[in-house]
């Protein structure tokens, strides 16, 4: 009957602890696989771009990930490189790909008035 | 004795025993059910905690932790655990698990000797449901925020079990979910209209079994956690259905009862003011969620959701005196103009007002499930979005995550909430013509004496007719 009850013990282990880091590290896994970013949308209210500077290869294809956790929509441009998402909507999910085939820091920018401080929200890229 | 039955169509003591099928009463003996159904919904809250605390303040329809919760989960309780199977989802709920694991030291066994924890008893003065009564209203206070942020649902659930797990710590058995759970509040007094019960068969076999197992426990089952008596209760209000007694009876003498609805409104015992302004306190709030959710009043939303201070403070200042106060001061009224009415001046107003208070039941229940049309009908399609990406990480695990919002049957849920709320109307005026007889000696005075309690009745279902209907 012991062993029953150890049994239990680790199912109960695995549905808790163990459900949070599967699914932290499946995720991270896929994130890694098929994204070279992951970049949070934010209102500058909320806590602005996450992150704020993003540290690419030169020469790489890159992809990056926008997820735009707000309640607002945010948009997305990378005049540099010519990259531009339209209206991220409020929970949704962009992806961005460009060759970062010149080196230096370039300015990335929310294109969609979403707050007071909607100019303030902007990151770099840096390619190095 | 002619027999009283309801609409003149069921018998009130009706009985059809689910448990006398021999696979229905070896799952409910065997220690496995319900443990495997609370392992199931243990991983389901843990999903659902961590969409919550991943979601932030991200929109809440796009969020697994909200819409399971305040979409799926409650209109289901609304619609189908609450009203036809009483305390069900007590029986499934894995909230106390871990206090009852300290207590027990096993998850599925029958441990000997003294259970574990510090096992102190449950204040006496709060062996009732106000701490439950305020707790919940309290909770409403932040309902702008629950079912819009999945941060503000981690941090309401996360603290339930945190507080469950606490509790069951230093009080005996399930003390928190008798006394401080907000979910077991409104379900125990709306289980007295289920169509379900556990209830002992034989009186006999009870009146010589000592000692009574299903109270004290033996090795196949736990004395019951829930601190009732099976061999004897006779309502539904603080019975969780955890089914230790089918376990631990050893003549079998459980049984799980499909009834009509309502009987234990009925019950006399153990009515009392707690239960009687959980009624108010659950019409009230009833006005005001909808009033701030689904009604066309801007700045009411913008109260619930703090967008000032003032507003806010304003919303719970209103929303606790409605249910605290005016409406049971309305009901108040009407009882002291029933005894008026009857003639009869022995019976303190006091009485006929917790009395009738549980008229208010089925209407109450029946206002909630019309509200809960408001809730499942336009938001319903979000749920197969979020089932397919559940953190709004761009999943797609059953090819639904671009399913597009589609309110399902809107243009029709005035009548399905009109419908509704006219027929548990019908419920609480049969019921509250029954409840007038108990509580009058003479008929002429209980017809007399119903008369404004039926005129309050009639006023809440116009009040909500109007509200729901426009």
């Amino acid at each position: 009957m012991r062993k029953i009850e150890i049994v239990l013990a680790i199912i109960v282990v695995f549905i808790t602890i163990g459900t949070v880091l599967g699914v932290y590290g499946i995720e991270r896994y896929r994130r890694s696989q098929l994204y070279d970013a992951v970049l949070t949308a934010r209102a500058p209210e909320n806590g602005n771009w996450y992150p704020q500077k993003i540290i690419v290869s030169y020469g790489e294809d890159i992809k990056i990930y926008i997820r735009n956790i707000d309640t607002v929509s945010h948009g997305f441009a990378l005049p540099d490189f010519e990259v531009a998402a339209n209206e991220i909507k409020a929970g949704d999910i962009e992806i961005i790909e460009f060759t970062a085939n010149k080196k230096g820091t370039f300015p990335f920018m929310c294109t969609v008035w979403c707050a007071e401080r909607h100019l303030e929200m902007r990151g770099e890229i840096i390619v190095e | 004795m002619a027999k009283d039955k309801l609409f003149g169509l069921i018998d009130i003591n009706w009985r059809f025993e689910l448990t006398r099928f021999k696979l229905i009463r070896s799952l409910f003996k065997s220690r496995w059910f319900p443990l495997t159904i609370i392992l199931v919904n243990l991983f389901l809250f843990v999903i659902i905690l961590l969409a919550g605390l991943l979601g932030g303040f991200s929109p809440g329809n796009f969020n697994f932790g909200v819409m399971m919760v305040w979409i799926l989960w409650w209109v289901l309780l609304m619609f189908v655990l609450v009203p036809v199977f009483s305390r069900i989802w007590c029986m499934m709920c894995p909230f106390p698990i871990f206090g009852d694991w300290i207590q027990r030291r096993r998850l599925l066994m029958v441990a000997e000797g003294k259970l574990g924890g510090l096992n102190k008893k449950w204040p006496k003065k709060l062996r009732n449901m106000w701490v439950m009564n305020i707790g919940f209203l309290m909770t409403t206070f932040f309902s702008g925020f629950f079912t819009i942020k999945p941060l503000a649902t981690f941090i309401l659930l996360g603290s339930i079990i945190l507080i469950a797990f606490l509790l069951g710590i230093i009080f005996e058995k399930r003390s928190f979910c008798l006394y401080v759970c907000p979910v077991s509040g409104f379900q125990g007094l709306y289980s007295q209209f289920s169509t379900a019960e556990i209830r002992r068969k034989n009186f006999d076999i009870c009146k010589k079994h000592k000692p009574k197992t299903c109270f004290v426990g033996d090795k196949k089952g736990y004395g019951c956690p829930w601190l009732v008596t099976p061999f004897s209760f006779k309502k539904n209000t603080y019975c969780g259905m955890c089914l230790e007694c089918f376990k631990s009876c050893p003549y079998d003498n459980m049984a799980f009862n499909i009834r009509p609805p309502g009987v234990d409104l009925l019950v006399k015992e153990k009515r009392g003011l707690d239960e009687a302004w959980k009624s108010f306190i659950m019409l009230g709030i009833a006005i005001v969620f909808f009033m701030t959710m689904q009604g066309p009043w801007g700045f009411l939303k913008d109260m619930v959701r703090m967008t000032t201070w003032q507003g806010w403070l304003t919303f719970i200042s209103a929303h606790s005196l409605i249910s605290l106060v005016v409406m049971p001061g309305i009901f108040l009224l009407f009882s002291y103009f029933s005894r008026l009415l009857s003639g009869n001046k022995e019976i303190s107003v006091r009485n006929i007002f917790i009395n009738f208070s549980y008229t208010l039941i089925p209407m109450g229940l029946g206002v909630w499930i019309a509200f809960s049309f408001g809730i499942i009908l336009p938001n319903g399609s979000y749920i197969l979005h979020i089932l397919s990406d559940p953190f709004g990480w761009g999943w797609n695990l059953i090819g639904t995550a671009g399913f597009p919002w589609t309110p399902i049957w809107t243009n029709l849920m005035g009548y399905f909430q009109g419908a509704t709320l006219v027929i548990f109307y019908l419920f609480s005026v049969a019921y509250g013509y029954r409840i007038s007889k108990q509580t009058y000696p003479k008929t002429e005075e209980a017809i007399r004496g119903w008369i404004p309690i039926l005129c309050f009745l009639t006023l809440i279902v116009i009040v909500f007719l109007w509200l729901y209907l426009g």
